[in-house]
């Protein structure tokens, strides 16, 4: 009971009409109780695969089982049922309603959940006291510090005791007095059964987790000579989203270089011959690869890693392979 | 999150009573139009009401008896008091005037009846005018019993006052005997325009018709039926008007709590909940905007030089309305908040 497990995540959507794939087959378990910490920098799919984790994203295909409920296959009410029984949510910028008092801020969710209003109310004041703030009932958003609104964004989240908690970047704007507070409490929020997410780019707050899940992990990057890939007519020498760590150089034979489109066609961008080279953004920048490779006809490319294709291209700073300069022939 | 919404009005509480007052105001002046387009058939129908009558016969055709006439010799005058229903009936007579103020003339309109009716309405002051030369006016002239006036060409003597009688927008009435106002407008011929009786006649002469009160109501009323109407377009303008003040307030408020909503949806609360906050906003608004523009509809009708009479289902009908358009006009915001997407509560600041 209260395991989360994720199998075979993509999550695709389209940006500029472009696909784009910020989760490509994710594989994920967690047991009850635990904290899991999502690590990796802006747009590497932290708060998207939050968002699916909390019914508000659907992914393009594969499968989230949360207490033995599969969450992508439910639907519209079932999903908002879901949202509010299961799932408390920790948002980046807070999210409190400027209008309501802290206590009414955190009354929401059980109202929303049919509690009456004097149980909501009450329930309320414990879980603000529990996260310190008794002397803070009636006061608004605006005249909290931002501690303190997370920590009122944080009883919302446990007001109907969910066991699955999710924060997006719980400490992203706080000063270190305040991250510590927020720090204990979602440490202390990892009980019993509750599973607790964290999506988070900042590697400090690592010690927290009974478990990290890196989701760009970082390709190996050490030096090794040059490899040469024949590719037969068709084959794709890398995809869209994927990550890699070599840059590659046509010997041989003409190969297509193409940008995969939300409606699920495709859009040329070049078509590379022999002396081109490519790959070169998403290897220097450990950024997914922005384009997928295919060859146009029987080819031969050579990969090399970043500091050997340095050395090829005869460069000495990133300036220069950052513009595309012409590769110096042999 | 009826809670939240009221809450958020407070939070908002200038611009609230900022579309509160505007949309008052335009409430009043529907208010007061509407009262003013009914003004001109209450007084035609206090008129026609003084005369106690039942119906009036009048020339087969004719459109009416007052206004609409087709002028005739009562020559069967006895025939028709002698029909069977008829308890009385009398010569009537009614023209268009003049009446010397000062050193100007203003409009007014004559009616011609026998001294003791049926068809001369009772007085406030005085008696009823026995000759020719004697005239009962309306108190808005401000003329006492005794004063001569000059009607048209004539000179007669004021004998009776009769009480807020006018017809035509504030148009004085005076009361004659039917031989004054044939003098005054017919040359002294015998012609008359109606027989008002007292009764319900079974059948009439050839050649004649009945007029009930309503139509002839209707008769004193076609020379304003324009201005009735336009003053209708108005108000129907201001109506409009009223939709959009609250549709904006309500839309802008929406607009403004997109990542509320998406907040409340990412945290399971239905999304009936938040449209039915939204539509209690507007609905508010247009609520508080009707009482505020009740009362101000009564400090303005005084201030129009005419009848302002609001019938009692415009304020019953006010506050249905009021409510419909807080609906109608909140549904442009509740869309923007049916299609915000929760995930918009993600993400930084």
């Amino acid at each position: 009971m209260g395991d989360l497990s994720i199998k075979d995540l993509v999550v695709e959507y389209s940006s500029g009409g472009y696909a784009l794939r910020p989760i490509n087959g994710l594989n994920l378990d967690v047991p009850a109780g635990s904290l899991v910490i999502l690590l990796g920098p802006s747009g590497c799919g932290k708060t998207t695969l939050l968002s699916c984790l909390g019914g508000i994203l659907r992914p393009k295909s594969g499968q989230i089982t949360f207490d033995d409920l599969d969450i992508t296959a439910l639907d519209g009410s079932a999903l908002a049922k879901y949202r509010r029984d299961k799932v408390g949510i920790v948002f980046q910028a807070f999210n409190l309603v400027s209008s309501l008092t802290a206590l009414e801020n955190v009354m929401i969710p059980m109202r929303a959940a049919g509690m009456s209003r004097a149980d909501s109310r009450e329930r309320a004041e414990e879980l603000l006291t529990r996260v310190n703030l008794e002397d803070r009932l009636k006061h608004r958003p605006g005249d909290l510090s931002g501690g303190q609104q997370q920590r009122v964004a944080v009883a919302r989240a446990i007001a109907l005791d969910p066991p699955l908690i999710l924060a997006d970047e719980p400490t992203a704007h706080l000063d270190f007095i305040q991250v510590e507070e927020v720090l204990r409490l979602i440490r202390s929020l990892a009980q019993g059964d509750r599973v607790v997410v964290v999506a988070t780019h900042d590697s400090r707050i690592l010690p927290l987790a009974d478990r990290v899940v890196e989701l760009r992990p970082e390709v190996a990057t050490t030096n090794r000579p040059p490899e040469t890939v024949r590719l037969k007519a068709g084959e794709v020498l890398f995809e869209q989203s994927t990550m890699g760590d070599l840059i590659y150089v046509v010997s041989e034979g003409e190969l297509d270089i193409v940008r995969e489109l939300a409606n699920g066609g495709e859009e040329l961008v070049k078509i590379a011959g022999p002396g081109d080279y490519f790959g070169e953004m998403g290897v220097l920048f450990h950024i997914p690869r922005s384009a997928t490779v295919r060859s146009r006809t029987d080819a031969t490319v050579v990969g090399y890693t970043a500091q050997a294709f340095r050395e090829r291209l005869g460069v000495s700073g990133l300036g220069e392979l950052i513009e595309h300069r012409e590769l110096a022939s042999n | 999150m009826l809670l939240a919404a009221l809450r958020d009005m407070q939070w908002r509480m200038r611009r609230l009573v900022i579309a509160v007052v505007s949309t008052a105001i335009i409430f009043a002046m529907t208010l007061v139009l509407t009262g003013l387009a009914n003004g001109f058939r209450v007084e035609a129908q206090r008129t026609v009401d003084s005369m106690g009558l039942d119906a009036f016969v009048v020339k087969a055709g004719a459109a009416g008896p007052f206004l609409g006439a087709t002028p005739f010799a009562p020559a069967d005058l006895a025939r028709v008091a002698g029909e069977p229903g008829v308890v009385a009936a009398a010569p009537l007579a009614t023209a268009a005037t003049t009446i010397r103020d000062g050193a100007s003339r203003r409009n007014a309109t004559a009616f011609g009846a026998p001294e003791h009716g049926p068809g001369m309405p009772s007085t406030s002051e005085g008696r009823a005018p026995s000759t020719p030369e004697e005239v009962a006016v309306s108190s808005v002239l401000g003329r006492h019993v005794g004063e001569d006036v000059q009607v048209g060409a004539r000179t007669l003597r004021i004998v009776g006052i009769v009480p807020n009688s006018t017809a035509l927008a504030k148009m004085p009435n005076i009361f004659l005997t039917t031989e004054g106002l044939q003098q005054l407008s017919y040359n002294g011929q015998p012609i008359i325009t109606s027989i008002g009786i007292v009764g319900t006649p079974k059948q009439l002469p050839d050649g004649y018709q009945t007029i009930d009160k309503a139509a002839g109501v209707n008769d004193l009323l076609r020379p304003v039926k324009v201005a009735v109407g336009s003053i209708t377009i108005v108000a129907v303008l201001l109506w409009i008007v009223a939709v959009l003040i609250v549709g904006s307030v309500v839309y802008l408020s929406a607009l403004e709590r997109l990542r509320d909503f998406a907040v409340f949806k990412a945290i399971g609360v239905p999304a009936r909940s938040i449209l039915a906050g939204l539509a209690l906003q507007a609905v508010i608004v247009a609520l508080l905007a009707a009482v505020l523009g009740v009362i101000l509809a009564q400090l303005l009708a005084p201030l129009f030089p005419m009848i302002v009479v609001v019938p009692a289902y415009a304020y019953i009908s006010l506050p249905l309305i009021a409510i419909a358009i807080g609906l109608l006009a909140s549904l442009a915001g509740l869309r923007r908040a049916v299609a915000v997407d929760p995930a918009l509560a993600f993400g930084g600041p």
